[in-house]
């Protein structure tokens, strides 16, 4: 009996936390469809005007496609720097080199707003203030522990004796690393690639200090449009972001199990 | 020796304290199938890994054909080497596990793709093609394994303890297979192992190491009959010691005298003359008898039955315990627990070596 009663609290803490988790998040989908022009539940039925709004308006538009491609760059620089780093390390594999996969992680212990003062500081040095080149370097970094941590997840389960397999067999090392590590490594690598672009797509603060008007990504289109008015085209914003993500995660769960 | 293939010449390789390669010279004859063994830890991976170029002695130099090569990377070296525990591209299917080496030396697919299917037959996995190694048992990957490493026709093949993970029947059938690949390649092999049996059936040379160093090398029967020290007259095989005082008489011959008995040896021993030795001495080469018929007196204090032969293990007032190996097929003297008895061997049987 008592390991039932057990049972049944914890499975309800479970529900309850899961609950938690996700109903803020299914709470934009009925406040996207309202009809009225603030946000809020729909009133007198649903209505797909601020999808509209979205579509029609190539301030969003612009907005979503810079921080896409944005993402995109980030993701693919950071996941070869990365993974680069990550074998290096691995072939290393002294103390110095374990050192180095420490300092690597520090960015996520750092505030986002210290780390982001930090960017400013240097970026206005260095001219890239308001410049998209600013914000993928920017994006880089903060992406980096990510990638390097999901990497090197996945080399650690890499037997040592594979790369030298492929060198006594004729192999030269960027071969190796390229037909041999990089295959075996791949689900790490992808993992973090996917870090990475989501790091990079929904980062707020370093784009709020690093640019003023000639760089426009979502996320600070969204805090802008919090700022000046409270329009529930966020509201639809937000309902197609977790419709994607829901999208990509159950393909990917599928795709897996084949 | 003529024209040596691999010849290692004083490597030492240390790691902090411990020495892996203790001042570690060989040299390799072309075609020959050589055995490293030794016990876990004495430093045969060590060794394979330094002539494979995986890693870097800390000094003394190793060379193939003449021409010093131990700074070569391991991808020039062509020797190939079958791993412990095989290392299979988990990625790549059978074939293209097999068709590796040929792939980075930039064969064209159709030679390629034959040469794969030569190599599969070899090891008799030609249904295999398109598994990927995880769907393999273990016997079936270190065939894979042989058959990548042979697809390049390397000079030389390296093998460290490939048949340690099989159970006892399919490695005994993959040791005939082996040593049958041997003699029709004639590609050098460097095996590893630590299973005397395996080492004395295959090899035609066995090369043992203890702690980094070369203790004796030769062939498995001349390491049998003739060891040079207590290490390897117990690692190979088993063995009585009896303390000896080795002299060397008037008329050119020696004598070794144990307790009150004088033997005379048939070779000069290669030790301290007039020096602490002992007599080493093979349990299936002591006599068992009568009371009285033999040299030395005992008792019997344990009886192992094996099936082919019996030990028998016999308390001595002064050499302690000796072991004796008897078939049980027509035994002259069924053996009895607690049974007096005597005991004695031929001066042929015994082997003098030095104290330590
Ligand atoms: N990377 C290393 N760092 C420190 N010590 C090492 C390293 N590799 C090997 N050693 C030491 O070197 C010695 C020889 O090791 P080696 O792997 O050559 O043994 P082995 O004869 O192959 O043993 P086994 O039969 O168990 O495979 C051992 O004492 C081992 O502890
Ligand atoms: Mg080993």
């Amino acid at each position: 009996m008592p390991r039932s009663t057990l049972h049944i609290f914890f499975s309800t803490g479970c529900w309850m936390v899961l609950a938690f988790l996700v109903l803020p998040i299914l709470v934009v989908i009925p406040v996207s469809f309202t009809d009225t022009a603030f946000i809020g539940l729909p009133r007198d039925g649903l209505s797909l005007q601020h999808y509209e709004t979205f579509l029609r308006s190539p301030k969003w538009l612009q907005a979503c496609l810079t921080s896409m491609w944005i993402g995109v760059l980030v993701a693919g620089i950071s996941t070869i720097l990365g993974t680069l780093f990550c074998i290096g390390v691995w072939f290393l594999s002294d103390r110095a080199a374990t050192i180095a996969r420490w300092v690597m992680i520090v960015p996520i212990l750092v505030p986002p707003v210290v780390q982001s003062l930090g960017f400013y500081k240097f970026w206005v040095v260095l001219g890239l203030i308001d410049t998209h080149v600013g914000v993928i370097l920017a994006h880089t970094l903060l992406a980096l522990p990510y990638v390097t941590i999901s990497v090197f997840a996945a080399l650690t389960n890499l037997d040592r004796r594979i790369p030298q397999a492929a060198r006594n067999l004729g192999a030269s090392l960027p071969m190796t690393i390229l037909t041999v590590i990089m295959p075996s490594i791949r689900p790490g690598m992808i993992a973090g690639a996917l870090f990475a672009f989501t790091v990079s797509f929904d980062e707020i603060v370093g784009v709020l200090f690093l640019t003023v008007r000639r760089v426009e990504t979502l996320p600070k289109v969204i805090w802008d449009g919090i700022q000046e008015s409270i329009d529930p085209v966020i509201a639809a914003v937000a309902t197609i972001l977790v419709a994607i993500t829901l999208f990509v995660t159950v393909f990917g769960l599928r795709g897996r199990k084949i | 020796m003529p024209n040596p293939i691999i010849s290692v010449r004083n490597a030492v390789k240390t790691y902090g304290k411990v020495r892996a390669l203790d001042n570690v010279a060989l040299d390799i004859r072309e075609g020959e199938f050589l055995t490293l063994l030794g016990p876990s830890g004495s430093g045969k991976t060590t060794l394979l890994s330094a002539i494979a170029g995986f890693l870097s002695v800390t000094s003394g130099s190793i060379h193939a054909r003449g021409a010093e090569i131990t700074h070569l990377p391991p991808e020039k070296r062509d020797f190939a080497m079958v791993f412990q525990g095989y290392a299979l591209f988990p990625t790549m299917t059978v074939a293209e596990n097999v068709g590796y080496p040929l792939r980075v030396r930039k064969m064209p697919n159709a030679e390629r793709a034959e040469r794969v299917r030569e190599c599969l037959e070899l090891v008799q996995m030609s249904g295999f093609a398109d598994r990927m190694p995880h769907q393999l048992s273990g016997g079936q990957q270190q065939r894979i394994a042989l058959a990548r490493a042979l697809s390049f026709k390397p000079d030389v093949l390296l093998l460290d303890e490939p048949l340690s993970a099989l159970d006892k029947k399919l490695r005994a059938d993959l040791q005939w297979e082996l040593k049958a690949l041997h003699d029709r390649l004639g590609v050098t092999f460097i095996y590893v192992t630590h299973d005397q049996d395996e080492a004395m059936s295959m090899s035609d040379r066995v090369i043992i190491l203890s702690d980094g160093s070369v203790q004796q090398e030769g062939a498995p029967a001349e390491l049998y009959n003739r060891p040079r020290n207590k290490f390897v007259a117990s690692f190979l095989g088993k063995s009585n010691f009896v303390p000896a005082q080795i002299r060397k008489q008037a008329n050119g011959t020696y004598t070794a005298q144990v307790a009150q008995e004088s033997f005379e040896l048939s070779a000069e021993p290669e030790v301290n003359i007039d020096g602490k030795a002992c007599l080493a001495i093979r349990p299936e080469r002591v006599r068992l008898g009568l009371p009285g018929l033999e040299c030395f007196a005992g008792r019997i204090r344990q009886i192992s039955y094996l099936g082919e032969r019996c030990l028998v293990l016999v308390d001595h007032e002064e050499f302690g315990e000796i072991l004796i190996s008897q078939t049980t097929w027509n035994a002259s003297l069924p053996p009895e627990p607690n049974m007096e008895i005597s005991f004695g061997w031929d001066c042929k049987a015994c082997v003098p070596i030095a104290e330590n």
